[in-house]
């Protein structure tokens, strides 16, 4: 098996100098030929280096990707429909190609050499090769490298990218094909519900009409709210986090850091606190058995002041400084 | 004997005249508190306007004061946002400013000389007594219990949720808009009660005084209607909200479009719509409700009512299309933020990197409320038993305000007027159950006298409350809950109090820190250093910094700037971040485009002062890479580990950086070598600082905390910057070698 590689390098060889005979016009159309029929064009290591060769008049823009599972690449898998729709769209939109733009992929699995070649750790990455003659030829022929570090971008972003390095030229947009399925989905969703809502109305209605409800909703949102839930929601803060000791922290340390299962404690407090007020002020006056109002009074009394002390206890884990505290927990 | 006096005290409670006086006295308590709990960075620092954007205010009254109102209102600033200026009069709420203005001239007439910085410093205390009484008028109209008014004005006067925003010195919009705020809500009450068309007509008129004072009158503008709309869905349509409804409406609008920075966006921007769309489906009410009582006719009336809730979703579909093709404005980005909650941090950075629009933890709900945040709950269920008009007034706020104070901390002001009026409620139903020293002895003669009343409730009420009142039997019972629940209201108290002192009453213009021996050290390095430019600079020498300093800048240093903390362009704000993120080569045209004068940072790494430039610069980064995406990128700010540091191991682009260098020039200098050290990021520094080309180190103050550096002029010889400070430094110039090739032999 040793004359693999010579055979490799000897073929390789033979197709760069094909690529260097072969005229910068007759490779874009080649390609674009290529892509008409199937965006973006799939690429190998010798087409590769053809696509890239460098007296050049187009624009290629490649991306080079680890589809396979091995790898466990989840950016490439989620960017590549993206690219798909993009290269598709802008294709379709410019069959007379006059924006020069080339789109292809090149897989890991198709262009090992590609890759140490430049000698690349990380995938996906887009590589932009900017025209070296004619009328749009850039100063430098090196290529233009897309910042994927803000997770994958959609389709628009990309297309954003690549027009401003491509000005005055066409930029086709990106058509999104239409979801049937989320139209015939929310239809009849829609007409479901309707129709539901119409049959349960008699049983329905009385719910709505519930003063108890509403009062509960109502309650549930602003324990919600005030305990912090959208600001979980908007950091998307972890539940719980470990100390670092094989234990686990419930409330995270700092004013201004909270985790989920905090804030559901710590509404769980306040509902106990506003329950025990309720029941002093409305239930426990309505109790007729004198003996029975004591002890609800008691009761009620007594969960004040320990859920209040608790919650203070639970505050100065949070502020240090915080000079108050309340029987039980000082 | 002990009981003669208790019977004298009790006996003087009962007359209506002695309470009236009682009720007054208190009142007058109530608002010296509020006062008194403001005062606290008057007595420890000095009587001085706080911040940043009060110092603009305070600057604009003066401007209005010495020159006038109409040329206040056609006030064009030329000494901000250089090169374009900036339409002050047409891009600000005057209210404010007008406000203070009249109290001057007032004081004036009665021959009192007062200075107008003491009335600006102290307007947003005696605003505070104003809104105690107006929470106090609020409450009053929510329940019987004659203690309710009274404790939601304390709380009111005393919740840190509203000192935040309200302590002397602290000379902002929201320092009136609050009294503003809740003296409408009370109005409107009074309004759709009354039905009246007077109430609903002043109501429009403090409307339109709070359009003219701060931007969160939208909050008013969607919450009326919201109320409106969900009486509406109740089944509670009446001429009463008919009439209130819309005479606030048509006052109201026209009163705010007299403000030239609102002008025509109530009938243009989406935020207004929903005051809009109710009025017009109010009409459509209006009109069905006279042809029903015309014609009877049950089919008729069901088409009728299907024909108004079809035209409101025509309508909204309307709106919806209209939006998206452009008429109507969309939400602006402040209000679409509050919605859609990543959208700020996606598109619109600026918005973004306020740290008042960050969303709120609940240890800020806990800190700013206290017990009513707990209280709040009970309140709002309360407000549930009756249910009246008012009542789901009381809901919805609590319901709106609590989702946007949990999006936004700075929306926690909006949200502490209900929290305190529902906490009052709930505390002065309880003190009404327990603080009453008659014990029901015989069972049914107390029932009678409430159950009526209840009897009626109990048939749509709450489950709770479906068994008549008996009251509370026991002494030891009522005395444990009364003597628990003002052990809680002193905790209150105490807690205020320590709250205000420790973290509300700092100016931020001077920081006061503490010696080893307990004494008290200020730290004055921004006075320091705005003196500096006031005394040695040329009156209209240009000062670039980082906006948040504009404001401070324009008022006590007296300097025009580039940009400010009226963030109205972005563009320019990102030319400025740029400047600062970029190398000196790529920096120095833009500040001679811009005829920079001198450049002023921000550095706390001697002192240890966290909120200093270095730790802003990444919002700086991001909002230019937002305009230059080719030219500035925030990921080669960081360490190819994904570190942000300052240290030796920095990236090379961090330490090109303009900001940078301006930040740590010269700092070595202060330590033994190689041992400086940023107190702010717990980094050692290399042991060669930074080199400047294209600016002289101008002033740095006692602590470092504000440096200013003065840009070059061009060199006298022409030779660029970085050639002609490497020869002053000594070094060779370096010969432009030219590649001669191997000599080959001369042939002919």
């Amino acid at each position: 098996m040793r004359w693999l590689p010579a055979f490799l390098s000897a073929s390789l060889f033979a197709a760069g100098s094909f690529a260097a005979k072969k005229t910068s016009e007759e490779r874009f159309k080649a390609f674009h030929i290529k892509s008409l029929s199937s965006a973006p064009v799939k690429l190998s290591d010798g087409s590769y280096r053809d696509l890239t060769a460098t007296p050049r008049d187009y624009t290629s823009a490649v991306l080079l990707t680890a589809m396979d599972a091995r790898f466990g690449c989840q950016l490439c898998r989620e960017f590549q429909p993206e690219w798909d729709l993009l290269s598709r769209s802008w294709i379709k939109g410019d069959k007379a190609a006059a924006s020069r733009v080339v789109f292809a992929t090149l897989d890991f699995a198709d262009g090992r050499d590609t890759f140490m070649s430049l000698s690349l750790q990380t995938a996906p990455v887009l590589l932009l090769f900017p025209p070296t003659t004619g009328p749009h030829a850039a100063a430098s022929s090196e290529p233009l490298r897309y910042d994927f570090t803000a997770g994958p971008p959609s389709a628009e972003m990309v297309h954003a990218w690549i027009a401003r390095h491509t000005p005055d030229r066409p930029h086709p947009q990106v058509k999104r094909p239409i979801n049937w399925i989320k139209w015939v989905t929310t239809i009849v969703a829609v007409s479901g519900s309707f129709t539901a809502a119409y049959v349960a109305w008699p049983i329905v209605l009385p719910i709505i009409q519930s003063r108890n409800v509403w009062a509960a909703i109502s309650l549930i949102a602003i324990l919600l709210f005030t305990s912090g839930h959208m600001f979980n929601h908007i950091r998307q803060v972890p539940y719980v986090a470990g100390d670092g000791k094989g234990g686990v922290n419930y409330f995270a340390a700092g004013f201004q850091n909270q985790y989920g299962m905090e804030t559901q404690v710590v509404a769980a407090m306040y509902g106990v606190l506003s329950f025990a007020a309720i029941s002093l002020a409305v239930k426990v006056p309505r109790i007729a058995d004198p003996k029975a109002q004591g002890v609800a009074v008691l009761a009620w009394g007594g969960v004040m002041v320990v859920m209040y002390s608790f919650l203070l206890s639970v505050f100065r884990i949070k502020n240090a400084g915080y000079p108050f505290s309340l029987p039980p927990f000082m | 004997m002990s009981a003669e006096p208790l019977q004298a005290l009790a006996n003087v409670g009962k007359g209506e005249s002695t309470r009236t006086l009682l009720r007054v006295v208190i009142l007058f308590l109530i608002a010296g508190a509020a006062v008194a709990s403001r005062l606290f960075s008057v007595i420890r620092f000095e009587s001085i306007i706080h911040e940043f954007d009060p110092w603009f205010n305070f600057r604009a009254t003066k401007y209005l004061v010495a020159n006038g109102f109409y040329s206040f209102w056609d006030w064009f600033d030329d000494r901000t946002w250089h090169p374009l200026g900036r339409v002050t009069g047409g891009t600000l709420y005057p209210g404010l400013m007008v406000t203070s203005g009249a109290i001057y001239h007032a004081l004036r007439a009665l021959t009192i000389p007062v200075d107008i910085r003491n009335i600006c410093v102290l307007l947003a205390p005696a605003f505070s007594g104003l809104t105690a009484y107006a929470t106090y008028l609020l409450t009053n109209e929510m329940t019987p219990s004659p203690s309710a008014g009274l404790l939601a004005a304390v709380f009111m006067g005393i919740a840190p949720g509203y000192i935040s925003r309200s302590v002397a010195g602290s000379y902002d919009n929201e320092a009136i808009s609050i009294f503003l705020l809740v003296f409408t809500f009370y109005l409107w009450i009074k309004a759709l009660k009354l039905g009246s068309m007077l109430w609903g007509a002043l109501c429009a008129l403090f409307y339109g005084y709070m359009v003219a004072s701060w931007g969160g009158y939208a909050f008013i503008t969607c919450l009326l209607p919201l109320h409106s709309f969900v009486l509406i869905c109740m089944g509670r349509y009446s001429t009463r909200l008919y009439v209130a409804y819309t005479t606030w409406y048509a006052l109201g609008t026209l009163a705010s479009m007299q403000i030239p920075f609102v002008g025509f966006l109530p009938v243009k921007t989406s935020e207004h719509m929903p005051a809009l769309g109710i009025f017009g489906f109010l009409q459509l009410l209006a009109f069905l409700d006279y042809v029903r009582s015309a014609i009877p006719g049950r089919q008729f009336q069901t088409f009728l009512w299907l024909f108004a809730g079809g035209t409101f979703g025509i309508g909204l579909a309307g709106l919806v299309i209209a939006t998206s093709a452009g008429v109507i404005a969309p939400w602006g980005g402040r209000f679409y933020s509050l919605w859609d909650t990543s959208y700020a941090k996606i598109h619109i950075p600026i918005i973004a990197s306020v740290s008042e629009h960050q969303p709120t933890a609940w240890p800020a709900f806990f800190f700013d409320l206290n017990m009513l945040i707990w209280l709040f709950p009970a309140g709002v269920y309360l407000c549930f038993q009756q249910l009246a008009d008012e009542h789901v007034f009381i809901v919805v706020y609590a319901l709106f305000g609590s989702y946007f104070a949990g999006v936004m901390v700075r929306l926690m002001l909006t949200l502490t007027p209900v929290v305190c009026v529902a906490a009052a409620i709930a505390v002065s139903n309880v003190f009404d159950a327990y603080l009453i020293v008659k014990s029901p002895s015989t069972e049914d003669r107390q029932v009678e006298d409430v159950s009526e009343a209840v009897a009626k409730k109990a048939k749509s009420g709450l489950k709770s409350t479906s068994k008549p009142v008996v009251g509370v039997y026991s002494l030891i019972s009522k005395g444990a809950v009364v003597s628990a629940m003002t052990v809680y209201l002193l905790l209150f108290v105490l807690h205020c109090t320590w709250v205000t002192s420790n973290a509300y009453s700092s100016p931020s213009v001077v920081l006061a820190s503490k010696l080893a021996d307990g004494s008290q050290h200020i730290i004055d390095d921004y006075r320091e250093a705005y003196q500096w430019l006031r005394q040695n600079t040329k009156d209209d020498a240009k000062i670039m910094s980082w906006w948040d300093y504009g404001y401070q800048i324009g008022g006590m240093a007296d300097r025009p700037t580039l940009v400010d903390n009226n963030t109205w362009n972005n563009t320019h704000i990102a030319t400025v971040g740029k400047a600062m993120s970029s190398k000196e080569e790529v920096s120095y045209p833009i500040m001679r485009q811009h005829e920079v004068d001198y450049v002023l940072v921000v550095f706390g790494g001697l002192l240890g002062y966290s909120g200093d430039d270095i730790n802003k610069f990444l919002w700086m980064v991001r909002i230019a890479e937002g305009i230059w995406p080719e030219e500035v990128n925030e990921r080669a700010f960081f360490t190819p580990r994904g570190e942000y540091r300052v240290d030796a191991e920095a990236s090379q682009v961090m330490k090109d950086s303009l900001m940078y260098k301006m930040s740590y020039y010269n700092y070595n200098n202060l330590f033994p070598p190689g041992q400086a050290q940023d107190r702010v990021r717990g980094a050692r520094l290399p042991e060669v600082g930074p080199t400047l080309d294209v600016l002289d180190e101008a002033f740095t103050s006692e602590n470092w905390i504000i440096r200013i550096y003065k840009v070059k002029d061009l060199d006298n010889v022409g030779r660029d910057h970085a050639a002609a400070s490497a020869f002053e430094r000594g070094l060779k110039k370096k010969k432009v070698m030219k590649k001669r090739g191997p000599r080959v032999l001369r042939v002919d």
